[in-house]
C-alpha cells in the first residue's frame, strides 16, 4: 500500500493456529541497517586496501623515486585538505548528535557545513592538480609517460600514476558524500528522517568518516613519506 | 522499531571536541616527525601515527567502541587484506619473471 508519511505500517504474518505475528520491516531495523552498512564499508576498505598493497610493492621497487617524487608534492595543501577533512568530520558527528537529541534545525545546519566543508576540499585538490599540470605532472602529460626527452624515472611515474588514481578515486567518494547529504536533506525537510527514525543520518555520517578514514592513509603515504633529510 | 535511543548532546559534543583535538594533535605529529625525531624511521612513524589517528576515528567518530559484532567483522575485514598483503609480497618478493618484467626491470 503507498503512503506517503513516514509511519511505519507493521506487516502481520498470520501462523497456522491463526494467531497474528508482527514481521520486524528493514525501516526500523536499526542494527541491520547499521550491519549493512558496515559490510558495504568493509568492500570499500579492501578495494582502497588492494591499491594500498600495489603502492607498497611499487615502493619497494622503485624507493628512492618514490621518496623524491613524494617531496615534490604540495605538503601545504595536502595538510589544509587534512585539517578541513578532520573539521568535517566533527561537523558531521555534531549533526547527527543534533539530530538524535531532536534538534533537527541544527542537524541540517550541521550537514550543510558539512557539505561546504567538502567543498572547499574539491577545491584545493582542484587548485594542487592544476599546479600539478602546469608543472608538467599529470596523467597523459609526456613527463608521465616513458620512452620520450620528457621521462621521468619509471619509479616516478609509478608513484604519480597511482597518486592521481588514488587521490581521484578519494575524491569521486567526497563527490558522492556531497549528494548523499543532498540526499539525507531532502529526506530531513520530507520528514523520513526524524530523531527517532535517524538510521540513514548515521550510515552517511558513517560513509563520511570512512572517507576521513582512508584521507588518513593517503596524505601520510603520498605527501609525508618524501619529507626531511633522511627518510625511512 | 524506531532508534529510541536519545543522546545528551551537551555531554556527547565534548567528547566529539576532545577526539578533535587529539585528531589535531596527531596531525600536528604528522608535519614535525619528519624533521625532529626518529628521521631515519619516516615511512614507518608515518604509518603508525595514522592508525592511531584511524582507532581513534573508528573507536569514537564511527561507535566502533562496545560493538563486538561489528567490531569483529572489522577485524576479519583488516585481517583478510593484510593476510592477502603479505602473500603478494612474499609472491612478488620470488617474482620469477623478475628481470624481464617492464615493471620491475624497466628500460632506462
Amino acid at each position: 500500500m503507498a503512503h506517503d508519511s513516514h509511519e511505519y505500517i507493521p506487516e502481520i504474518a498470520v501462523d497456522r493456529n491463526g494467531n497474528e505475528h508482527v514481521v520486524q520491516g528493514w525501516q526500523g531495523d536499526n542494527y541491520g541497517g547499521k550491519l549493512g552498512f558496515w559490510l558495504f564499508m568493509l568492500t570499500e576498505v579492501m578495494m582502497f586496501g588492494a591499491m594500498f598493497m600495489v603502492l607498497t610493492y611499487y615502493f619497494t621497487l622503485h624507493h628512492a623515486d618514490f621518496i623524491k617524487a613524494s617531496s615534490e608534492l604540495d605538503r601545504t595543501l595536502g595538510g589544509i585538505n587534512t585539517v578541513v577533512l578532520l573539521i568535517s568530520a566533527l561537523t558531521m558527528g555534531l549533526g547527527l548528535l543534533k539530530m538524535r537529541s531532536g534538534d533537527v534545525k541544527g542537524a541540517k545546519l550541521m550537514i550543510w557545513a558539512t557539505m561546504l566543508l567538502a567543498v572547499i576540499f574539491l577545491g584545493v585538490k582542484a587548485l594542487e592538480w592544476t599546479n600539478d599540470y602546469k608543472e608538467g605532472i599529470f596523467l597523459g602529460l609526456q613527463g608521465l609517460q616513458s620512452g620520450n626527452e620528457f621521462s621521468k624515472p619509471f619509479g616516478e611515474i609509478l608513484f604519480f600514476g597511482m597518486y592521481f588514481t588514488m587521490t581521484g578515486l578519494h575524491g569521486f567518494h567526497i563527490i558522492i558524500g556531497i549528494g548523499l547529504m543532498l540526499w539525507l536533506l531532502k529526506r530531513i525537510n520530507s520528514g523520513k528522517v526524524t530523531p527517532e527514525h535517524n538510521i540513514l543520518h548515521f550510515n552517511i555520517a558513517l560513509y563520511w568518516d570512512l572517507v576521513h578514514l582512508i584521507w588518513v592513509f593517503v596524505f601520510p603515504y603520498f605527501y609525508m613519506t618524501g619529507a626531511g633529510a633522511i627518510h625511512g | 522499531m524506531a532508534n529510541h535511543t536519545t543522546v545528551d548532546y551537551k555531554k556527547e559534543r565534548g567528547n566529539y571536541y576532545k577526539v578533535l583535538f587529539g585528531l589535531l594533535a596527531l596531525t600536528a605529529l604528522t608535519f614535525i616527525q619528519p624533521s625532529m625525531f626518529l628521521t631515519h624511521y619516516t615511512f614507518g612513524m608515518q604509518m603508525l601515527i595514522g592508525t592511531l589517528k584511524a582507532w581513534i576515528i573508528l573507536m569514537y567518530y564511527m561507535h566502533l567502541k562496545g560493538e563486538v559484532l561489528i567490531g569483529w567483522t572489522v577485524v576479519f575485514a583488516v585481517f583478510l587484506v593484510l593476510f592477502f598483503f603479505v602473500i603478494v609480497m612474499i609472491d612478488v618478493n620470488n617474482f620469477q619473471f623478475a628481470d624481464v618484467s617492464h615493471i620491475t626491470s624497466p628500460a632506462q
